[in-house]
């Protein structure tokens, strides 16, 4: 009897955790989606989310309030996003190039600011007002719901606002005219300057709002980590670059990246999991404990590297890929 | 155009002396140092005192200091030759930003040939197979993908990209996992560490006095010259040069475009390998940083430099001393660790991407007069 | 309500030295149909683009509904009733139809109507076009496209509509089509100007005709009182005598025929239809025809650049069909093409002109297992094309991107002649130069010719080619429509050869195209 419980205890911290540890996946798509949907291939969401965790955990500690802690996360990313739209549309620099300094950059910052810091740095657990973001909201009556009510409807805030941004973006990219137009530049920006789309306007904002939900992203990994800062590993250590992948496996729909993120989180916690899973189901899931770790943090990017030369191969006219994803664009080149 | 003309706009310039662009690239380099001079002083560091460690990596009054200067060319060579390597394809404008897993392969082919012959033959025999094990195995790990790319036209970008990982994570999985079969992990330690590869795979060096000289600096810049040449003076290089320029003309002169691809492919990526199999026989064993990050460093360096293997060959030195120095001024600076190399290595990049489009384009300012120059 | 719709007066715009349109005066009055006809580079493309706002003219005025207006972007043309439908269409292939027409969709909503599809089909249906507003951009058929961007111009309300070439790509049932659209728009009062240098699509579409001729306004005719003759007349000019010389060669046996050769553009469609000739030693083959009518797709097939769907290219006896463009290079058979941006095919832009002249010879300037690049013999090819073409140029290792059009163009063509070709496929080699060049251009195939070497010139400018050319073969849509000898025709037979009008291969018994001292043994 005890040991069911237990079996069922064990699958639903797994199902939780798939959630509860990778939603940061998702902010750093749905960002970068919206970002490449206007034809920019930003490679620096690991800095940009670096930079959006850093500073919005300072505030928040300094002012002791979340809301200001995610507006700080929010306004420190969005000047990253700020600095490649700058560098990559009006300065005409390399997209790849850029990106990847921010993203060296990023981390940089985030362990100058963090280090330099050093004794005034507290732990986010030490502030109440901060640690409680990360406490469960239980929704009435759908939380009382076995497994299902304890995975999804008993999770923090910012998992609930990821979905919510994540669904936002799907129905902005899909049903607006701001969507459409963005995504015409993406596609064609010849063709949508043509009709009189402001086309820089267009990629600076849609940059600036991409890196800015990256920069959630980043400020949740401190968050859920409850972490005090270390001097070894950055919180946002190697997601941003999971969700460059993610957007391809999710083929730039931002609500297959829920889907993705599900299915890549599935992972990422088998990485660190498996073993519990192994003992509790020692008859048909003991094989797991014989899968090594590693095994399973490769495994998004040999599914994505798969996915993108299958779907080379397929070569469907078709693309969910914006065709004009890392070209800069000069209208005198016409 | 009464009303509509913008008040500035870009136009593009193709006249820039090289002496001019030579001071304003000079010139973006020294505020970046100076913006990192504010940062340092924000957080209460005097930059005079930390850039003084830095810049002369920590050798001032020093009895260690042929220490110093050792650690310096261990992370210069691996550093150049791949951002030479990168700059082949580059210049072909083919994204390999694999350096990182392609350096990978090459220290995993590497580290094998020297632990599984251990000492049973010379060291120079050995280490010939190690260069060449891991030359061969990073090059095809790059040949893959431009395989794709030719055949199907699959996204180099993003594919290197994710074979940086999966050879990582391969690189943790032989680092982390104690098993009988693993003979990449030390058989005395109880936790699990890379076993220390034998003498016949050590690097030869030369000793002046106390300074052991690694041969493989001599080499490096060997391989700077030879690539110079490369890319400068013969068939391939030039070829390079074309298909970066314009496919269609490429194939419009006959040449086999996705061959040239291919083939710079391997060579940069068996260039890769090699600065990993450089790296190891010099750290004597493997690690799960084994790369120090050159695969990303080198794309900054490389287009610091234009491509040019020449320019290379100083920003190269530049970033190195850069990061070297940090690592050991971090040790007089607790608040300040290695990592504000990344910082000060970034914020040049954007000063000179910012220099380099001053040279680019020009910025033209509304006039009264109502003269312009159209396009046509 | 004013007399004109709209009025353009002593239109002038130029680019650099060239004077793309002077003074030109244009009428179109409400409810009627205006075609402009000329040539190309006769300036109908400049002048369109003047009244859609692309351009800015550097001198003349514009009334539109009588009053006078500046015209300085797209979107104030757009304002003003102007809508242009472009020869390249400006669509956005993954999008429906009733997407890419919201994309210029300016009002206040934020939300993309649900009833979009509706709107647009009803719009469509109210005018008379069958849509489907669903349908998705890339799977329409061209003429669907065509629709779609015209619909899309009426959509915010245009009342004057300008069509750039718009039958270049419909088939006869599509164009025909078209124009009961045209007239239909016509009937609603809309004023409409139509490109194009077809004459029986004037005759049967237009009210009036303007004609331009080399940048210049020449006349504006009723088109009931005027016939393909007279248009023809206005179009092509008088003849000039140019005073090109034109060498006397022995005859020679043919160098290079092509037979029953067929060949698809990048669209799919058949751009060279059964075309057979032949040029031997020592002459110059003309090629005259209209823009896109497989000049492009000829050349890219003899270089080996593009794949043919049948047909026989023998040169010396020898097959080339399927040879690769290097193997074809190494049998002497040289192609410069000088497209419209003058870069696009043959130069490396970023490479200096020392770089540029080792192109095509680089592999053999010396020994195959040499890994090194020759640049000594890049260097005095270099020296001697300079010397030869006087190309205006600080050094042979200055990037050809850096030197003006004129300049780029002698790089070209003198690099192919240097090469010692046996046979020459030259296509516009005179385009945008000044006389001086063109003459000293000349003057070089001449030299050529009398070496011994054919030559297949593709021309725009029917005078010059009357001049140089031994023979001229005319192309109307991928067909050929004869042959003549420069010696006994007239520009008038040409122009009525390139619109159709004429078919020589009809007429004389024999079959067109092949010597009768052909290589090629019939089996």
């Amino acid at each position: 009897m005890n040991i069911q419980i237990d079996a069922l205890n064990t699958v639903t911290m797994f199902l939780f955790n798939i959630i509860v540890y990778n939603i940061v996946l998702l902010y750093g798509t749905v960002g970068e989606i919206i970002t490449e949907k206007s034809g920019s291939l930003n490679l620096g969401v690991e800095g940009t989310m670096a930079v959006g965790a850093i500073f919005g955990y300072l505030m928040g500690c300094y002012t002791n309030s979340m809301m200001i802690g995610i507006l700080f996360s929010i306004i420190s990313a969005g000047l990253c996003g700020l600095l490649f739209a700058f560098l990559t549309v009006t300065l005409q620099a390399n997209q790849n190039v850029t990106g990847l300094t921010i993203s060296t950059f990023g981390v940089g910052l985030y362990f100058f600011v963090g280090k330099g810091l050093g004794d005034n740095f507290p732990a986010m657990s030490d502030y109440s007002a901060i640690s409680e973001g990360a406490n469960p909201i239980y929704i009435p009556f759908l939380s009382d719901i076995p497994v299902i009510g304890k995975v999804i409807f008993s999770q923090n805030i910012l998992v609930y606002v990821g979905v919510a941004i994540a669904i936002l973006a799907w129905v902005y990219l899909k049903y607006t005219k701001p969507g459409l137009k963005l995504r015409a530049i993406g596609e064609n920006p010849a063709a949508a300057d043509s009709m009189g789309v402001n086309i820089t306007l267009y990629k600076y904002i849609h940059i600036i709002i991409g890196s800015a939900i990256m920069g959630i992203g980043g400020y949740y990994m401190g968050l859920v980590l409850r972490g005090s800062f270390e001097g070894s590993s950055c919180w946002t250590d190697g997601y941003g670059w999971i969700a460059i992948a993610l957007v391809i496996f999710a083929s730039w729909s931002p609500a297959k990246a829920i889907l993705g993120t599900i299915i890549f989180g599935f992972f990422n916690t088998l990485q660190s999991r498996s073993g519990s899973l192994a003992q509790a189901f020692p008859d048909f899931l003991g094989w797991l404990k014989d899968i090594p770790a590693q095994f399973y943090s490769a495994l998004p990017f040999l599914i994505t590297a798969i996915v993108l030369v299958a779907e080379s191969m397929r070569k469907r006219k078709n693309k969910n890929e914006p065709s004009a994803v890392g070209i800069n664009y000069y209208r005198e080149d016409r | 155009m009464k009303t509509k003309q913008p008040f500035v706009r870009i136009v593009r310039r193709t006249d820039f002396p090289l002496w001019a662009m030579i001071i304003i690239n000079i010139a973006a380099v020294l505020v970046a140092v100076g913006i990192g001079a504010i940062l340092l002083a924000a957080i209460k560091v005097d930059p005079f005192v930390y850039y003084k460690d830095m810049f002369t990596i920590g050798t001032i009054d020093n009895r260690f200091a042929y220490k110093n200067f050792e650690g310096l060319i261990e992370f210069f060579v691996p550093l150049l030759i791949t951002s030479l390597a990168l700059a082949l394809t580059f210049k072909m404008k083919f994204w390999n930003i694999g350096g990182e897993g392609q350096f990978i392969m090459g220290a995993i082919s590497s580290a094998t040939v020297a632990l599984l012959l251990g000492n049973s033959l010379p060291s120079w025999l050995t280490l010939i197979m190690m260069a060449v094990c891991g030359a061969v195995s990073a090059g095809i790990y790059g040949l893959v993908v431009a395989f794709f790319k030719v055949k199907w036209g699959t996204n180099e970008t993003l594919m290197t990209l994710m074979l940086n990982y999966i050879a990582l994570y391969a690189l943790k999985y032989f680092g982390e996992t104690q098993a009988g079969w693993n003979f990449f992990l030390s058989g005395e330690s109880v936790r699990p560490v890379f076993a220390t590869f034998p003498e016949s795979a050590w690097m030869y060096t030369i000793k002046i006095g106390k300074f052991s000289l690694n041969i493989t600096l001599v080499i490096a810049i060997l391989l700077c010259a030879l690539i110079y040449i490369y890319m400068k003076k013969t068939k391939h290089g030039y070829e390079i040069s074309v298909v970066g320029d314009s496919q269609s003309t490429a194939k419009y002169a006959g040449m086999k475009v996705g061959r040239i691809v291919m083939r710079t492919m391997f060579l940069s990526a068996a260039l890769i390998g090699l600065a990993g199999t450089f790296y190891v026989s010099t750290a004597h064993s493997l690690s799960t940083s084994v790369t120090n990050n050159v695969g990303w460093t080198g794309i900054i360096v490389a287009w610091l430099s234009r491509l040019n293997p020449v320019m290379i060959l100083v920003t190269s030195l530049l970033i190195s001393v850069l990061r070297v120095g940090c690592q050991t001024a971090a040790t007089n600076f607790p608040v300040i660790d290695s990592n504000f190399a990344d910082l000060l290595q970034g914020i040049i990049l954007f000063t000179v991407l910012m220099a380099d489009f001053l040279t680019r384009f020009k910025i033209v300012f509304r006039k009264n007069t109502e003269k312009e120059v159209e396009d046509k | 309500m004013a007399e004109y719709a709209i009025e353009l007066r002593n239109i002038t715009k130029t680019f650099g030295s060239v004077i793309a349109n002077k003074n030109i005066t244009l009428k179109v009055k409400p409810g009627e149909i205006l075609a402009l006809l000329g040539e190309n580079g006769s300036g109908k493309t400049t002048l369109m683009n003047v009244l859609s706002g692309i351009y800015k003219p550097d001198g003349g005025q514009i009334f539109v509904n009588g009053k006078e207006v500046s015209i300085t972007s797209p979107e104030e043309s757009k304002k003003l009733g102007i809508g242009m439908v472009h020869q390249h269409f400006k669509l956005i292939d993954v999008f429906s139809a009733a997407d890419n027409i919201c994309l210029g969709d300016n009002s206040g909503k934020f939300f993309l109507s649900k009833n979009r599809y509706k709107k647009i089909d009803d719009f469509a249906k109210k005018l008379g076009f069958e849509i489907d507003s669903r349908k998705i951009v890339m799977n329409m058929a061209v003429s669907e496209k065509q629709t779609l961007e015209i619909i899309k111009v009426l959509y915010y309300g245009a009342k004057i509509i300008i069509l750039d070439e718009p039958t270049a790509v419909l088939t006869v049932q599509e164009t025909s089509r078209l124009f009961d659209i045209l007239r239909k728009m016509k009937n609603e009062g809309h004023s409409i100007v139509i490109i194009t240098h077809k004459l029986n699509e004037v005759m049967e579409i237009s009210d009036r005709v303007t004609v331009l001729r080399k940048g210049e306004y020449i006349d504006t005719v009723t088109t009931s009182e005027t016939n393909n003759q007279k248009l023809t007349e206005l179009m092509v000019g008088r003849k000039i005598n140019l005073n090109i010389e034109r060498p006397v060669t022995e005859k020679q046996p043919p160098l290079l025929e092509i037979r029953n050769l067929t060949v698809k553009d990048d669209e799919g469609n058949t751009a060279i239809n059964d075309l057979s000739f032949y040029i031997r030693s020592g002459e110059i083959l003309g090629v005259a025809g209209i823009a896109g009518c497989g000049q492009k797709e000829l050349c890219e097939a003899i270089a080996g650049l593009r794949p043919i769907v049948c047909g026989k290219l023998i040169h010396k006896g020898e097959s080339i069909a399927g040879l690769s463009p290097k193997k074809i290079i190494e049998k002497g058979i040289a192609m410069s093409f000088i497209p419209e941006d003058r870069l696009g095919m043959g130069l490396s832009p970023s490479l200096s002109i020392t770089d540029n002249m080792l192109l095509k010879n680089y592999t053999q300037a010396s020994s195959k297992f040499n890994p090194f690049i020759n640049r000594k013999k890049g260097r005095s090819d270099a020296e001697t094309v300079i010397k030869d073409l006087s190309i205006d140029t600080p050094s042979t290792e200055t990037p050809v991107r850096k030197l003006s059009g004129g300049n780029v163009q002698k790089v070209l063509v003198g690099r192919e002649i240097k090469a010692g070709p046996n046979v020459i496929v030259t296509a516009y080699p005179v385009r945008g130069l000044d006389i001086n060049s063109s003459y000293a251009i000349y003057n070089i195939l001449n030299k050529q010719k009398k070496d011994g070497v054919g030559i297949l010139y593709v021309g725009e400018d029917l005078d010059v080619m009357l001049e140089l050319c031994d023979k001229i073969m005319v192309l109307c849509r991928g067909k050929m429509m004869g042959v003549v000898n420069s010696c006994n025709t007239t520009k008038e037979m040409l122009g009525l050869m390139m619109t159709g009008t004429e078919n020589l291969t009809a007429k004389d018994g024999k079959t067109p195209g092949i010597a009768a001292d052909s290589n090629i043994k019939e089996a």
